[in-house]
């Protein structure tokens, strides 16, 4: 393979037609090209994704209670799950190893007023660890402290926004803000990279609410993290843990989905990755068509410059070459051609997303980049393209009779 | 060294059928230059065709140095042309993008010598026909005696049992035909076994039997008094 006489001999076949195999080239080229863009903005997607994903933590379970849909452990189908602050506790307790932060979150909604200016607003009455959960931001103050909790103090952080509504060009921080007319103080501001939505809300103790509405341990949903250096299966394996202790304290059958809702972000990080592996295999599937059209054309020049060289064949066959030398050469050439080109693609493609991928920095779209598994799909691509272009030409150089050498045409 | 038994070809024209050779018999012994004559449609290339393993008979055999050339693969073909055969052609077919060294090393390259040893035996043929000089020339720098003599350069690299050359001198002026004849000649001379196929009576004279072929069969074989050409040189 690495033989100098080869490689001459497809240096100077190259030579003598520079037009015709620039042309087919170019389809090639093109074809990679094409592949390493589609693989790229598949890439960008998934950076995007991720961008938006991180957002929260991304070791974070959500748990949710429902309504059950199944009679189980002598209880009718249809009853109402209610977390209270004891299942807190003994998640706490049961996986003292594997829970990071764990808050429980009371949901409320509030006409929120300061001097002339009211809104309304969601309140998410929460435990301390509910900052490093959502991993909220405070530009100012601070968030909720144990402190807070424990003495049901009514304090407020509020969203950016909440706080350019309500206190203009005020510094809220120490001011009441009443919150269905029972005054809060402001002890942080905080924003989101999220979205805007986010920065429109207020959290305040959980307790605090537990004891304005009725003076209840009640708890809506329950998010923690946990160990961040968990391994996708790991984190599935515990969330399922999770579930399913959860199911048994509530009394819920194992398999009914209504009863309680478990959301962990593994998962969608697990369907993120399977979409665009779907992705990058349709990105590949279509590179392949395309690059039928230079494959063809490839093979349709080679077949050509076969039929030139038919008597230097007969020759070289006459002289002893075996079918196979004459086939390998063929191939060789074919393979050459197509990866070179190939290759001129890739790096066209690569210099465009070097200039242009930096300027996409949209939410659903960022980064797109070259990987070096994309440079190595391409290669395979361009080999197998490089064999089938040359299988024709191949064969009819084999066929070559050497017979032709004799004859003086 | 060759021995040719009742040896029958014909070609299909359509729906006719063309009897070329009509039973052939002949033999050459180790060391002798033979002339095949005939005029055109004698069959003569047909018969240096199937002596070269280029094509195949219908019927008859044929023995190379004790080996039955019969059904061969075209693999196992290639094997026994680059061993037993070394082919002198009309238009020399020298490769034209290759320098003289490595056109006459070519069919050591299908031996798998390694490349050090294909150029010392390239520049030894070279030298052996007189072109030492000429080795890093392409063909297209050389005359048409010189690009005959690095054709025969090439068909002796191999070391075959048989040169079989095809009208070597078709394509020169009778200089250098004489010239190239000289060559064959010598080479003859120390003990080479080369079949000549032509057409043109002097060249013959130069050989040192003439079999004449005439509508597929054998009119006349007879040896004959070797003219030398280095006279006329």
């Amino acid at each position: 393979m690495f033989d100098r006489d080869v490689w001459q001999e497809i240096f100077n076949t190259l030579k003598t037609n520079k037009l015709r195999t620039f042309l087919t080239g170019f389809s090639v080229g093109w074809a990679i090209f094409i592949l390493v863009m589609l693989l790229a903005s598949v890439n960008g997607m998934q950076n995007g994704f991720t961008g938006q994903f991180n957002d929260d933590a991304t070791n974070s379970i959500f748990i949710r209670p429902g309504t059950t849909s199944e009679a189980y452990g002598g209880f009718e189908a249809g009853r109402r799950i209610q977390f209270k602050n004891d299942d807190i506790e003994y998640i706490k307790k049961s996986f003292p190893d594997e829970i990071e932060y764990i808050s429980g979150r009371y949901f409320a909604s509030a006409t929120a007023r300061y001097k002339a200016e009211t809104g309304s607003y969601s309140i998410q009455a929460t435990h301390p660890d509910h900052q490093a959960i959502e991993k909220t931001l405070i530009t100012e103050g601070r968030y909720v402290n144990e402190a807070d909790v424990i003495n049901k103090a009514k304090v407020a952080v509020i969203g950016r926004k909440v706080a350019e509504d309500l206190f203009q060009k005020e510094d809220p921080l120490g001011q009441f803000v009443t919150l269905n007319n029972l005054p809060f103080r402001v002890i942080g501001i905080f924003t989101d990279d999220g979205d805007d939505n986010a920065e429109r809300r207020i959290y305040a103790p959980i307790s605090t609410y537990q004891q304005i509405y009725g003076n209840t341990n009640n708890v809506n949903s329950i998010s923690l993290t946990y160990n961040p250096n968990f391994d996708l299966t790991e984190a599935l394996e515990f969330s399922n843990k999770l579930e399913i202790l959860m199911k048994r304290r509530h009394k819920i059958a194992p398999e009914d989905q209504a009863g309680i809702g478990v959301w962990n972000y593994a998962e969608a990080f697990d369907n993120i990755s399977s979409f665009t592996a779907v992705l990058n295999g349709v990105a590949i599937a279509v590179t392949f068509l395309i690059l039928i059209a230079g494959i063809v054309g490839i093979g349709n020049i080679m077949v050509f410059t076969i039929k030139e060289r038919t008597k230097e064949i007969g020759v070289r066959k006459a002289l002893g070459a075996r079918p196979s030398q004459i086939v390998n050469l063929v191939i060789l050439e074919s393979i050459f051609i197509t990866a070179i080109s190939g290759f001129v693609g890739l790096i066209f493609a690569w210099v465009i997303l070097a200039l242009v991928g930096p300027n996409f920095q949209t939410d659903a779209f960022r980064d797109p980049s070259v990987e070096l598994s994309t440079v190595i799909i391409a290669t395979i691509i361009l080999i197998v393209a490089g064999v089938l272009a040359g299988l024709i030409p191949a064969m009819k150089a084999a066929n070559v009779k050497p017979i032709v050498a004799l004859s003086d045409k | 060294m060759i021995e040719i038994k009742d040896l029958h070809k014909s070609y299909k024209m359509g729906s006719n059928s063309l009897h070329v050779l009509k039973g052939i018999n002949f033999k050459v012994e180790e060391g002798e230059l033979v002339a095949i004559m005939g005029s055109s449609g004698s069959g003569k290339s047909t018969l240096l065709n199937i002596l070269g393993m280029l094509d195949g008979a219908d019927s008859g055999e044929y023995i190379l140095d004790g080996v039955p050339i019969k059904n061969l693969s075209e693999t196992k073909a290639a094997q026994y042309r680059n061993k037993f055969l070394g082919f002198i052609f009309q238009s020399f077919n020298l490769i034209n993008y290759k320098s003289a060294a490595e056109n006459v090393a070519l069919p050591l390259y299908y031996q798998k010598v390694p490349r050090k040893e294909r150029q010392e035996k390239a520049l030894k043929y070279l030298e052996r026909v007189g072109l030492k000089p000429w080795a890093e020339h392409l063909p297209s720098e050389m005359s048409g005696g010189q690009k005959q003599r690095v054709a025969i350069a090439r068909a002796m690299a191999a070391e075959p049992k048989v040169l079989l050359a095809d009208e070597p001198t078709g394509a020169l002026d009778s200089k250098t035909s004489y010239e190239v004849m000289d060559l064959i000649q010598k080479i003859n001379d120390d003990g080479n076994t080369i079949l000549v196929v032509t057409h043109e009576e002097d060249i013959a004279h130069m050989c040192k039997r003439i079999v004449h072929l005439k509508d597929g069969v054998i009119v006349e074989d007879k040896k004959i008094e070797q003219v030398r050409a280095e006279q006329y040189v």
